[in-house]
């Protein structure tokens, strides 16, 4: 007797149909409608709304304080992932839970405790204040705020990476006779690259689109301490939808790019890493 | 000299990781250190290169003390087990990365890289990334970097430990051939035996942190000194029978001592080891005048064929006396077991198990003897403290190996006693080097007579509770009298030093191993010695006579041993209590007893002098079991 052959059941699509449908509606939709509203008055429109002086300002605000705030924090998460991860000490663990604390904090309460800070009757700004120093609702405000909501970023991208390399690897730098900023420079750096590019480019693209925090410590001065994401809300609330779209389908494509050169690095370190 | 490490010692914590280490290493020699893994021999290696920093001792790189140079200044090359070679440069940039720090000029760089890379076989791969190599290839670039620079000293360590078989021979070749042609002195770290055998002009053995022996591979494997020398290097049989008469008694068997054999003692044990090559079997004895010393007759075990040799097992059943070592006896079996090779074209048939054959050995090795070999069980009571200072105490005058043992019930903490353990060794027994710590889980008296008898140690030391009333026997110390083929040393108080032992030959027939035992820890203490032999009242006919010339003869033995001797007959029928008021009379610090073997024991134990005088005594007792 032939045995029946087995059927072989193919899975269902259903899953993937219903994650689409819901998908559809809660994540690509509303990506769509910043540009379709955004091209609705066609080029003109467009390019006037981009135009605005305040609008320039902003974006252009924006990106200065994303680049600052990825080169301080860039340098400033190397060594605190470089210390966390090479040197063991008391309280290690403790530190390593305090400086990715800042991504489980609203950004508003970030906001707040930093006004408390430095504001004009804050704990440490009362003291600066008669001498004519206001870190709030001016640029440096915003960038502390910026450094602070991205701080665990950078760490979270490079420390792994220095986890994984074993200590020899260093020893060989020293016994060949390398000193010890020698193999950092040439031998622990390099091997670093992956993790700090896509560390730095998260830290921007954070920064770019941080709105929380930002709105508390930057008073939004417009021409003087607002960002895009401030702009583009100020603009809704006016009712300048056009203003609002503009800027916002500029940030989101801005965004886009960040995030596909993230992506194809990522990929491109992984094969390299095994 | 290129290496020269003197003393050197490291602890991680409270461990000791490298204890008093020192090695001199020829200009051009290829050393290797060879050892079980967490043995220590990592650690000397790093030091070398000052990856780590030694808390003791010296280390000199061609005349030059670099103890507390950087790693940067001690011109060493240094290969890892894991490659570590530079995962973002090429090839050629790894090799010439030290040439680069040196500012070497880039075409000279390029020069020296290519020149390294075709030495160690990778000509033409100077572009590839080490993602696109092999692990073999990846462990020559690591090498061929580490030789960049013209290093002073050549270390690696475990090179090949993360490779294939088969890559593995080929890389261990190469390298071989590498060191030859630059003759840089080169200490190379490994586990593997073969490859040392392959690659050493001269092996270390690391074992616990300690430089067991140093010698070519040849002398370490037919001529070694110690014990685990001969069983770590090559497969072996190693017995342990005793010295006598000028012979070593190894069951029924006396074979005579080898003209390179180091003296013993007479009464010592003597570890043999034999190859498994150089034991013959045949069916009928062999020529008494000939090449082949019998051994025993025994049974074949197992037979395994192994193309070019095959390998049998033998079990032995008639070696009374004789402790195995290797291969060490399986739990639960009385037979010695021993291991042969035979060449392959042998006929299987006589191999096959069950077969009784005569067994005899072409060519033995006598090993130096270590010194009595102390097992001191400690445990928290006074009389466990008592017991750890005299043994470390006599430790150090017997300057052989001891090892603190304590035995924690099922539901204690082993971690913690070894904690425990190494904290009272470092309090009692200071840095001696032979002092080792060990902690068993289960019953205490069968706990300690498996480590005496796994360990084969020679004495072991307990201390009883010392209550002045009534100096009883504890249930644990009762137990092991009853059943210890080990002598058993009973202290009650860490009375030191000992300056006069008394050996008694009481108990039933005379026996010898007690006064040959006695007589090896008098000499050993600078004691004087007394053996005092009591016969009844009403003796037996020929009994006074036979008191009288074994007392004699164990008089000339000791003395023959170096050791000063008074003789004394007694007669009284309470032998006990005669044994008793001698040792108060005469103020001995150590009673020496023979006591009858532990299966003639049980019976009616309470009469015995053995028991009796254990009970009654407060001084240091030695309880011999007596072959008779």
């Amino acid at each position: 007797m032939i045995a029946a052959r087995p059927r072989r059941s193919r899975p269902s699509r259903l899953p993937i149909f219903l994650l689409l449908a819901v998908l559809l509606p809660l994540l690509l939709m509303p990506l769509a409608a910043v540009y379709i509203f955004a091209g609705r008055g066609g080029l003109p429109a467009f390019q006037q709304a981009i135009a605005d002086p305040d609008a320039q300002f902003a974006i252009r605000f924006s990106l200065l304080i994303a680049l600052s705030t990825a080169v301080v924090n860039g340098v400033l998460g190397t060594l605190a992932a470089y210390v966390l991860s090479k040197y063991r000490f008391r309280g290690r663990e403790a530190l390593t839970v305090i400086v990715n604390l800042p991504v489980a904090i609203p950004t508003v309460v970030v906001g707040t405790s930093l006004l408390l800070l430095w504001g004009p009757i804050g704990l440490l700004g009362k003291f600066l204040d008669p001498l004519g120093i206001q870190p709030m609702f001016a640029p440096l405000g915003v960038l502390l705020a910026h450094l602070f909501v991205t701080f665990p970023y950078m760490l979270g991208a490079v420390k792994p990476v220095l986890d994984e390399l074993e200590s020899t690897y260093e020893e060989a730098a020293y016994t060949i006779g390398a000193s010890r900023w020698q193999t950092f420079r040439y031998v622990i750096l390099p091997a670093l690259r992956g993790g700090l590019f896509s560390g730095a480019l998260l830290t921007f693209a954070h920064s770019l689109g941080e709105f929380g925090a930002t709105v508390l410590v930057s008073g939004n001065l417009r021409l003087r301490t607002q960002t895009a994401p401030l702009f583009i809300f100020a603009q809704f609330e006016a009712g300048n939808i056009e203003n609002a779209n503009a800027v916002a389908a500029v940030l989101a494509t801005l965004s886009f790019l960040l995030f596909f050169t993230l992506l194809r690095v990522t990929q491109r370190e992984r094969p390299e890493g095994v | 000299m290129s290496i020269v490490l003197t003393e050197l010692t490291k602890n991680f914590g409270d461990h000791v990781v490298v204890n008093h280490v020192s090695l001199e290493v020829h200009d051009g020699e290829f050393f290797v250190l060879l050892g079980g893994s967490g043995a220590g021999k990592s650690t000397v290696l790093r030091m070398i290169a000052g990856l780590t920093e030694p808390d003791s001792g010296k280390i000199e790189l061609n005349g030059r003390d670099v103890t507390f140079l950087p790693p940067q200044e001690r011109n060493t090359g240094f290969v890892f087990q894991n490659y570590s070679i530079f995962r973002h440069m090429t090839a050629a940039e790894n090799v010439e990365f030290g040439l680069r720090i040196r500012h070497v000029a880039a075409s000279e760089r390029r020069r020296r890289s290519a020149e390294l890379l075709e030495l160690v076989g990778l000509a033409g791969l100077g572009n590839r990334f080490p993602h696109q190599l092999s692990g073999g290839q990846q462990q020559r670039v690591a090498i061929a970097r580490a030789l960049a620079q013209g290093p002073a000293v050549f270390l690696l360590d475990e090179p090949f430990g993360a490779l294939d078989v088969k890559i593995r021979v080929q890389l261990r070749q190469s390298l071989k051939e590498i060191q030859h042609r630059l003759g840089v002195t080169t200490i190379q770290v490994t586990h593997d035996q073969e490859e040392a055998f392959e690659l050493a002009d001269r092996i270390g053995i690391v074992e616990r942190g300690t430089l067991v022996e140093v010698g070519t591979a040849e002398a370490l494997y037919h001529r070694p000194r110690s014990e685990f020398a001969a069983t770590f290097i090559g497969g072996g049989n190693v017995l342990v029978g005793r010295a006598e008469a000028g012979h070593i008694r190894l069951g029924g068997a006396t074979l005579p001592f080898t003209p390179d054999s180091p003296a013993h003692e007479e009464g010592a044990p003597v570890r043999v080891l034999f190859r498994p090559e150089t034991v013959r079997l045949q069916q009928d004895r062999f020529d008494p005048g000939g090449p082949v010393q019998t051994l025993a007759r025994g049974q074949v075990r197992d037979r395994l064929f192994a193309g070019p040799i095959q390998r049998v097992r033998l079990d032995v059943d008639g070696l009374q006396g004789v402790r195995p070592i290797t291969p060490p006896p399986a739990y639960g079996q009385r037979t010695t077991q021993i291991d042969s090779i035979q060449p392959s074209d042998a006929p299987g048939a006589l191999f096959t198990p069950g077969q009784s054959l005569w067994i005899g050995v072409e060519a033995y090795h006598i090993l130096e003897p270590t010194g009595l070999k102390l097992l001191i069980c400690c445990d928290d009571t006074p009389g466990g403290a008592a017991a750890s200072e005299f043994g470390c105490r006599l430790a150090h005058a017997a300057g052989g190996p001891a090892s603190l043992l304590t035995v924690v019930g099922a539901a204690e903490g082993v971690a913690q006693a070894r904690d425990r353990m190494e904290e009272l060794r470092r309090r009692t027994c200071g840095q001696h080097p032979m002092i080792h710590t060990r902690v068993r889980q289960g019953q205490t008296s069968a706990e300690i007579l498996l480590e005496a008898q796994e360990g084969s140690f020679e004495v072991a030391i307990l201390g009883r509770r010392s209550d002045d009333s009534e100096p009883a026997l504890g249930a644990t110390a009762t137990r092991l009298l009853e059943q210890s083929d080990v002598p058993l040393l009973f202290v009650t108080s860490p009375r030191w030093p000992i300056r006069r032992v008394l050996i008694c030959t009481a108990g039933g027939e005379p026996g010898k191993a007690n006064i040959l035992l006695g007589g090896r820890l008098a000499r050993r203490t600078q004691a004087e010695a007394t053996v005092l032999s009591v016969y009844p009242l009403r003796p037996a006919t020929g009994q006074v006579a036979r008191a009288t010339r074994h007392v004699e003869e164990a008089q000339a033995t000791l003395e023959a041993q170096g050791v000063r001797c008074q003789k004394r007959l007694e007669s009284r029928d309470n032998a006990a209590a005669c044994i008793l008021e001698e040792a108060e009379s005469g103020d001995y610090d150590l009673i020496v007893i023979g006591a009858p073997r532990p299966h003639d024991r049980r019976r009616g134990r309470r009469n015995e002098v053995v028991f009796r005088v254990a009970e009654a005594t407060n001084r240091p007792l030695l309880v011999v079991p007596v072959v008779t």
